[in-house]
Formats: structure tokens, C-alpha cells, sequence
């Protein structure tokens, strides 16, 4: 679930005319062939799920959302790629085929788990980005991540993309790995960018609970990075990548023009999407009241799969989201895109004046230099990015 | 009840040394209360003081005990037992003509032994010194006879020797009170004059006075008139302690009791005050008491401003049944609305803010106590100030005096090293040494009370493994080589950190509290210079290092949920904080200005 759904980027917002919001499709495939020890995302063995079934019932549960027009899909995981080449082509074929029109529709894929026959016809359903989980260019880093492919597997992954037909391309890639230094990084970088991928996205290890990771942090074994080294390796990707044309339009994602994740610009819109699997979480809005259900499937392929083929809905957990606790996700999310609040989308979105609401954080931080206001946008600064958390949080609640 | 058959009395003691035990058992033998009914320390009816096992509110109860036939009004007034509540001590002293000093027989004389003697000696009071505890193995009653004969001039064969916990020597005690304390001076001819000498608010019944009538008689349905505040009431019940509130029709001269006459307002009932006839007015009060003098200080917030007025009702309250606390508004730059109070001493600030807390609910911030100083400006006059803050210019200061005790520790001797080490870094002077027995000391000091009021009593009790005692008595203003040290936070002075002290502490001070500064202000999105001044001029500098790194790397649909509730209660954390300009300042750091340890 690393590079989840997508969504629309701000121009998109102003063809959309009608009532219904433009909403975005996540599938979510919770099956690996190991686990990734720094890993927090819901998966099972893929040797241990029937993946006939799983694909049989994920389409199911995609059926109860027929009267729904999507705007983007997104295939991801768990691995995508740990089924059976001929079952993930028929869940994508079948994904394509409910939504035919979407602009964009990205497959997660692990790069020792592709070959050309499998790219070619994931391409020939209508599959047109492939996000690949890279991670890192050195053998020692993914030997400790638990990543099961070798660094020579990544690029070999994207010149087949390239053959099948791919013009969109995307790399995830992990920095502060523990024992990481500068110099590592901008090996991974470096290779990232010779790769030629449209898009990257470069994620601060987090130690995620219940992970290996976070099991050995605590018992000492492993230590994460220095605050001062993982910042600089921070500000050291969004400056290369800036210079390799991949200009940062995320906190941790970077495109060439025009190569921006659309599904994920949903996200950080908040707007509504379908998550369909064991895991997957979905935000439902009615008409053009601000605030929705977010709803989570339960994290038991079993429980799902017995539900789904009787016609019943996914075990899940539903929570509402209130006009204000709305405005506030919309605020935190918006802020986290480097085009920040569009003003105009956020009053026609939630009915408040940005600059009002959030007067408050917005003059605190603006006084310090984290925050700029144009006539048209609220954003963080460059200074305010590696700490983005810490400010906002003051756009949480409101004040 | 004829006169010559009532006797009004206190018990001092210090701390544990049974009071409060032998009270009970006085009320058991003049079957006052029942075994059954007999709760332990049954004077004490607060819960606080039940927990740390002192009294601090006098409290009274009448009691009904026969000797040689003859039936005696016995009213016990009991006093508070610590350090800082000599001035309450003195109140309850001043209703009574006798005293019983108790002391253990397995700890001897302490310093508030002392401090009780010589506040009875001077109310005028008539001592019974009691031993208690001799039926413990421990128990040395002939050594401490001894010691008491030595420093109190108590001859020792003159101490009754009993055991409060199993009643022995207690009946006795009480043939003793009949016999060798005299009775209330004759004086029911006279206009009524009855001594306020405590109070307590009903919310059904509004104020109860606890009173002593000196002259004249009370009576139901009497107009009355508070001579100090001159507001007349009429007089709804009388009654007396027994020791739950019985209705009488009169209280006679000479005798204890309550007063309620339906006021509702706190503030038109001065403990002290006198009460008399308000159609037969006595031409002068009562003695009544000094003021007492409130040495230490300190700023209560509400934890939330929209429970300013609930404070302030609690406030009110608390006043009411404790005439030793103050307090005036006060707003800060940096806390808002809240309150200056005043103490007579820690313990004393300790209990308000316990009971402010246990009893109103209310959860406050406080700020760190500091004594009162006396400002000599150049113009001449004085100027008396009980915050740093409230310091003039400099420039307009001729000099800064600071308040002086009169410091009495008794120790063993093999423990003085150590304390007079302590006392000494503390600008504390010694008087004397003085040995009560071969292996116990009093020693005096002149201590500066800034020095000695925070964690000074704690310290020398951790020297002494427990056994020291300390008390200590204002003796005046004077002048010293003091300093103003000024905390910037983030180039802002912060006056809620200020401090006064000596010039020779002034640089190490100022450097631990930044030092402790440090640790307890969080990082903030930039870099926080914490600066000691003096007079303008930074003489320290610490620095709390910026955030480097801090967001969430990946935010997609499936984490919006979880990663707003832990930015919530992010913020939340920020709530409990006060700005200063741009840094949020925890509640804790304030009070790290207190904190003189290392």
C-alpha cells in the first residue's frame, strides 16, 4: 500500500461540474511472498491464500460500487506482483474494464516479480503507469529492508516496463535506512534519476508498530539515523531531484511535469475513493456537504472472503467525519502538496474562508517563515517541509 | 456551670508526638464520645490532615468530666502542629488560660516544642508539661524530663508521664487540668465580649463562628454586632462542640462554643474580631490578633481561564477558615488571570493548593513561591514587594532587604556537620550551640527565609536521616548584596522566571534554572537562545536545539484517520502550554525556578 490511491490534481478540480466528485478506486492485494521487515501495511503469505478466490472475491466487492465513476485506479499492496501473473492480469482486466475512462491506472509491482510477458499485458488491459518499489540501489540496504530482489533486478523491471509500452514510470525509494550515510543515499538517488523514472517517491524510514524494525529500535539493535543526517537527506533529494527535473509536488513525491500520481493528488484533495480488499479504507461524501464516512475494511482475508462471496459487504469499521473535523483533514492534507490550500478549491470544497478558519497557525507561522500566503495559496515553505509535522498539527482541530 | 469549674485548653506538640491520640482518649474518658463512636483523631476532620497526620485547623470540643465530686467544663481547643502555623497556634492559645505540652518520650524535645513553649509563655498560658509514649521500649521519660527541666525551666518531677495510645496516666492528667489550671476570669457582669477565634462556611447555614465568651453572655436571638467589622447580625443558634454541634440557649462567660447568626458573606467575618451586644455595645474589643504575617508568596493560575470566578469562590471560601491566607488578583503576561496568594510559610502554600484541588476541583498552575522584600527607594521611601517582578528600576533602588529568621534545629550531634555545612551554603549564621543531653543539640541560626523556605527543612531531614527538627521565627528586614536575575526566552524576559538572589548565587542559580529550563521546554520549529541577565547583562546563555526532522513520509488513504488523531493530541499537548511570544512554555518549566537542587 505504499504509493495507495489517486486522485486528481488541482486543474482536474475545476472540469469537474457535476455534483458527484470525481472519485478514485484503490484495490488492495494483501498477499506477499515475504515480508518486508520494516513493513507496517496488512499482508499474508501469498502461498497461503487460494489467489483465484481473492481476485474472485475482490471483484465481488468491487461490484457493490456499480453506480460509482472512477476517475483513477490504483492496484496495490501487500504485492500485486506475489499473484499468479495470469490472475493479476484478470484483476486488472477486470478493474479496466469497470472503469474505462480513468486517466490514470498505476499497478504496484515488485521488481524481482515482473518479466516482460506479465508487463506487456498488464499494458495491453489498460494498465499505463507501474510504480515500482525500489527502495534502494544497495545490496546491503534491501538485504536488511528483507526486500527479495537485488539491485540489478530494478533496473532490468524498468527497461521491461519501458518495452511493454510504459511511459510512466515511478520509483519508491527509502531513505535513513539505520547505517545509512550521505554518501548511500545519493548512490540510490543517483540511480534512481540514470533510471529515467517520471516519478519518485522517497520516504523517511518510519519504525511502524508491530514491525521487526520497531522490535529491534527497541531492544537496541537498531538505531535510526541522526535527526541532522536524515534531514540532509532530505533536503539533498528535493535539490537533485529538482535539478533531474523531478520537481517535488508532495512531501515524499517528486514528478517530472505532468507525471504527478493523479490518484494520489486525490488523496491529499480529500476526495472521496473506494478502497476494495481485506485493509482497504474508503472516504464517502454525499453532494457538497463537507465531511463524509471513513470507513476500513477489517484485516482478515478469511473473514472478507467468507463475507464477499455470500454478497455480503466487507467486514468493516465505519467512523464519520464532521464538518469541522472535515475541514481540518481537508487543511493537513492540502498542506502536505507543495501547490498547498488553493483557496478558491478550499472554500468551494468546505465552505470556509482558509485564511479565516486557520488565521491562527496561519499568522503564527507565517511570522516565522514557515508558512507563505499568496492571493491564491496557502503553503508551507521549503524550511517548513522536514518538519512539517510539528506546524501541522495546529491545523488538526480547530482553534 | 459555675465559672471556677471551667477550664479552657490547648495541646501542643509537636508533630506525632500524640496529640491528636491524646485528645481522643480525653473525650473517651470523660465519655464526650463513645469506644464505639471514638474515630481515631477525631479533631482532625479535614482529610488532608488525617493523611499527614497534623492538625491544622484549630477545632474545638467541650467536654464534661467529674473530679472530687464536682462536675468541670473541660474545653479542649486543639492547635495545628507545624512549623508554619505558630500564628494559628497562638490564636487558639489566646482563647485558653492553660496548655499541656506533650512531648515524647522516645524523640524528646523538638523544634517546635520550643516554638509552642514559648507561644504559650506568651499568650500567658498556664504548662502542664506531658511525657507520652512512656510505655513504649524506646521511651526515656527521665532524659527527657531532664531536657525539659534544661531549656524550659519545667522542674522534672513536675511532667506527667502517660501514655495516650493505651490511657495510662490520662485520668490523672485530667484530675491535674482541674486542679492546677485556673479557670476564665470572672467577668458575666459585663457587656458581652466573645472571641472569633475560627470559622467555618455552611452552604445551608452560612458562617460558624468559633467563639470564647470573656465577659457577659451570649443568648440566642441576641442582636450582635461584629466590633471590627462593625456589621450587626442576629444570633439564629449557639451551641457547643461535644464534639458534634449541640444547640444551647446561652454561652456564659468563660465558656467555648459556636455562633451562627445567618451571614452569608465571607467577608464581613474576621477571625480575631470580637462579638458583644449590638444594643449594649462593650466599649472596647478583644485583644484579637496581629495580622499574620504572610512570608512567602506565590501566583495561582486556573489550568483553564474560564475557571477564573470558580477560583476565585474557592478562594473565598478558604480564607474563610484560615485567616493566615491572602490573596489579591493579579494577570500575568505569560498566565493570564489568576491570583497572588500569600503563606505563612511552604507547607502552608502546600495544603491550600491540596485542598484547593481536593476539595473545589479545580486544577491550578502555580507559580514558584518567593518571599516579601523590602525595597529602599532613593527617594526615601519604602516600598514592600512579594514578587520579582515588582521590582522598580534599578536605578531608583537605594538598597533590597530581605527577610531574616531566627532558625532553631535540633540534631544529634553526630549530624551537626553536615547541617551546619548545608546552613552555611545557605548565608545562614550561627548563634549558638546548645546541648539539651549529651547527644542532643539546638543549634540557632540567622538565616536569610529565601534560603531556608524551599527544600531547606527536606534537605536537613535527609542529613539527619529524619531526626531533625527546625522552626523558625521572622525577626526583620535587611539589607543584602541582592541581585535581580532575569530569564530571556528567546530574547524576551519572561518575569514569571524571574528570581532574587543573593549576588554571590546569582550566576550558579541562573545557570541551573536555564539548564533546567532546558530539558523542559519542548523543541520548537526554531532554535530557543535561554538567557540569564543581570541588570542588562547576560552573564549565562543555554540553547534549545531546533526540530530537524519531524513528518510523516507517507500520508495516503488508508492513514488519514490515524495520523489526525496523533496530530490532535499533538496539538494538544501544545494547549497545556503558555506562549511566550512564539515558544510555548510547559507549566513545569515554571516551576523549575524553585528547584535549587542539582
Amino acid at each position: 500500500m505504499d504509493t495507495v490511491c489517486a486522485g486528481w490534481s488541482v486543474s482536474d478540480e475545476r472540469r469537474a461540474t457535476s455534483d458527484a466528485e470525481p472519485c478514485s478506486l484503490y484495490v488492495h492485494v494483501p498477499v506477499c511472498r515475504s515480508k518486508c521487515r520494516y513493513c507496517g501495511f496488512y499482508s499474508v503469505p501469498a502461498d497461503g491464500v487460494d489467489a483465484g478466490r481473492l481476485v474472485d472475491g475482490l471483484l465481488r466487492e468491487l461490484d457493490r460500487h456499480d453506480g460509482v465513476e472512477f476517475s483513477t485506479a490504483y492496484i496495490g499492496g501487500g504485492s500485486p506482483t506475489a499473484l499468479p501473473a495470469g490472475e493479476l492480469v484478470r484483476l486488472a482486466g477486470a478493474v479496466g474494464q469497470r472503469a474505462p475512462r480513468v486517466a490514470e491506472f498505476t499497478v504496484e509491482c515488485n521488481p524481482g516479480q515482473v518479466d516482460a510477458g506479465l508487463l506487456t499485458a498488464l499494458r495491453a488491459v489498460g494498465v499505463n503507469r507501474i510504480s515500482f518499489g525500489a527502495q534502494s540501489f544497495l545490496e546491503r540496504e534491501l538485504g536488511l529492508l528483507g526486500r527479495k530482489h537485488s539491485v540489478a533486478q530494478i533496473a532490468a523491471a524498468v527497461a521491461m516496463a519501458r518495452r511493454a509500452g510504459f511511459e510512466n514510470v515511478g520509483l519508491d525509494l527509502i531513505f535513513a535506512i539505520p547505517g545509512s550515510t550521505l554518501a548511500d543515499w545519493r548512490t540510490s538517488l543517483e540511480a534512481a534519476i540514470e533510471l529515467g523514472a517520471e516519478h519518485v517517491s522517497a520516504y523517511g524510514l518510519s519504525f511502524e508498530a508491530g514491525t521487526p524494525f520497531e522490535a529491534e529500535r527497541r531492544a537496541g539493535r537498531l538505531a535510526p539515523v541522526d535527526e541532522e543526517l536524515d534531514r540532509a537527506m532530505y533536503e539533498w533529494t528535493i535539490d537533485r531531484l529538482a535539478r533531474a527535473g523531478l520537481e517535488q509536488y508532495e512531501i515524499s513525491n517528486f514528478a517530472k511535469p505532468g507525471f504527478e500520481c493523479r490518484h494520489n493528488l486525490g488523496y491529499w484533495a480529500n476526495r472521496p475513493y473506494v478502497g476494495v480488499g481485506p485493509a482497504a479504507a474508503s472516504y464517502r461524501t454525499e453532494g457538497a456537504a463537507p465531511g463524509g464516512r471513513r470507513i476500513e475494511n477489517d484485516a482478515n482475508v478469511e473473514r472478507y472472503l467468507d463475507a464477499v462471496e455470500y454478497g455480503r459487504a466487507a467486514p468493516s469499521q465505519a467512523h464519520m467525519v464532521n464538518g469541522d473535523d472535515a475541514v481540518c483533514e481537508t487543511a493537513v492534507l492540502n498542506l502536505r502538496r507543495r501547490a498547498g490550500i488553493d483557496l478558491a478549491e478550499f472554500r468551494r470544497r468546505t465552505g470556509h474562508d482558509a485564511m479565516r478558519t486557520f488565521a491562527g497557525p496561519i499568522g503564527r507561522y507565517g511570522g516565522l517563515g514557515l508558512i507563505e500566503v499568496t492571493d491564491r495559496a496557502v503553503r508551507l515553505t521549503r524550511r517548513a517541509l522536514p518538519i512539517a509535522d510539528t506546524i501541522l498539527c495546529d491545523f488538526a482541530a480547530l482553534e | 456551670m459555675n465559672i471556677r469549674n471551667i477550664r479552657n485548653f490547648s495541646i501542643v506538640a509537636h508533630i506525632d508526638h500524640g496529640k491528636s491520640t491524646l485528645a481522643d482518649r480525653m473525650l473517651e474518658l470523660t465519655g464526650t464520645i463513645t469506644e464505639r463512636q471514638a474515630k481515631d483523631q477525631i479533631l482532625d476532620s479535614m482529610d488532608i490532615e488525617r493523611e499527614r497526620g497534623i492538625t491544622i485547623k484549630a477545632s474545638a470540643v467541650t467536654m464534661e468530666y467529674t473530679h472530687e465530686g464536682q462536675t468541670y467544663m473541660l474545653n479542649l481547643i486543639d492547635t495545628p502542629g507545624h512549623v508554619d502555623f505558630g500564628y494559628e497556634v497562638s490564636r487558639a492559645l489566646a482563647a485558653c488560660e492553660g496548655a499541656l505540652l506533650v512531648v515524647d518520650a522516645t524523640q524528646g524535645i523538638q523544634a517546635q516544642t520550643l516554638a509552642n513553649a514559648y507561644l504559650a509563655t506568651e499568650a500567658g498560658a498556664e504548662i502542664l508539661s506531658v511525657i507520652n509514649k512512656v510505655d513504649l521500649a524506646a521511651a526515656q521519660p527521665e532524659l527527657v524530663a531532664e531536657e525539659i527541666e534544661h531549656v524550659l525551666g519545667i522542674r522534672r518531677n513536675e511532667c506527667f508521664h502517660i501514655s495516650a495510645k493505651s490511657g495510662l496516666g490520662v485520668q490523672e492528667l485530667l484530675d491535674a487540668v482541674c486542679m492546677l489550671l485556673p479557670p476564665p476570669t470572672d467577668r458575666r457582669d459585663e457587656p458581652p465580649r466573645a472571641l472569633i477565634f475560627d470559622s467555618q462556611y455552611d452552604d445551608y447555614r452560612g458562617v460558624i463562628c468559633y467563639v470564647r465568651v470573656f465577659s457577659g453572655t451570649l443568648k440566642t436571638r441576641q442582636r450582635i454586632r461584629l466590633m471590627g467589622t462593625g456589621f450587626a447580625y442576629q444570633i439564629t443558634e449557639l451551641g457547643k462542640f461535644k464534639p458534634d454541634m449541640r444547640p444551647v440557649d446561652q454561652l456564659g462567660c468563660g465558656e467555648v462554643g459556636y455562633v451562627i447568626a445567618n451571614i452569608r458573606d465571607l467577608a464581613n467575618v474576621r477571625i480575631g474580631d470580637t462579638i458583644t451586644d449590638d444594643a449594649r455595645p462593650a466599649p472596647d474589643a478583644l485583644k484579637g490578633y496581629k495580622p499574620p504575617m504572610q512570608m512567602v508568596f506565590s501566583d495561582f493560575y486556573p489550568g483553564n481561564n474560564t475557571e477564573y470566578p470558580r477560583l476565585r469562590a474557592a478562594f473565598d471560601k478558604l480564607a474563610l477558615n484560615d485567616a493566615s491566607f491572602t490573596f489579591v488578583p493579579q494577570n500575568s503576561q505569560a498566565l493570564g488571570f489568576g491570583f497572588r496568594c500569600g503563606f505563612l510559610g511552604l507547607l502552608h502554600m502546600e495544603i491550600i493548593q491540596e485542598r484547593l484541588e481536593r476539595e473545589n476541583d479545580i486544577d491550578v498552575v502555580q507559580t514558584a513561591p518567593t518571599v516579601s522584600y523590602e525595597i529602599l527607594l532613593r527617594d526615601g521611601t519604602v516600598k514592600r514587594i512579594d514578587a520579582p517582578s515588582e521590582l522598580p528600576d534599578r536605578s531608583n533602588i537605594e538598597e533590597i532587604r530581605e527577610p531574616f529568621v531566627k532558625l532553631e534545629i535540633i540534631t544529634m550531634n553526630d549530624t551537626i556537620g553536615g547541617i551546619m555545612k548545608l546552613a552555611e551554603a545557605r548565608r545562614c549564621k550561627l548563634i549558638k550551640t546548645d546541648y539539651l543531653s549529651p547527644t542532643r543539640v539546638m543549634m540557632e541560626y540567622k538565616a536569610p527565609l529565601a534560603e531556608i523556605v524551599y527544600d531547606f527543612y527536606d534537605l536537613i531531614k535527609g542529613i539527619s536521616h529524619g531526626y531533625a527538627t527546625m522552626d523558625y521565627e521572622f525577626t526583620g528586614f535587611e539589607a543584602g548584596d541582592l541581585v535581580k536575575i532575569d530569564i530571556l526566552v528567546n530574547g524576551t524576559p519572561v518575569e514569571a522566571l524571574s528570581l532574587i538572589v543573593h549576588r554571590s548565587n546569582a550566576e550558579p542559580r541562573g545557570r541551573k534554572l536555564i539548564t533546567k529550563l532546558r530539558k523542559s521546554i519542548p523543541r520548537h520549529q526554531f532554535e530557543i537562545p535561554l538567557q540569564v541577565a543581570i541588570g542588562g547583562k547576560i552573564i549565562a546563555r543555554e540553547t534549545i536545539k531546533a526540530y530537524r526532522k519531524d513528518v510523516t513520509a507517507k500520508l495516503y488513504g488508508g492513514d488519514v484517520t490515524r495520523k489526525m488523531k496523533v496530530l490532535k493530541k499533538q496539538k494538544e499537548g501544545k494547549k497545556r502550554m503558555k506562549s511566550i511570544g512564539s515558544v510555548q512554555i510547559p507549566q513545569e518549566a515554571f516551576m523549575s525556578v524553585l528547584d535549587n537542587s542539582d
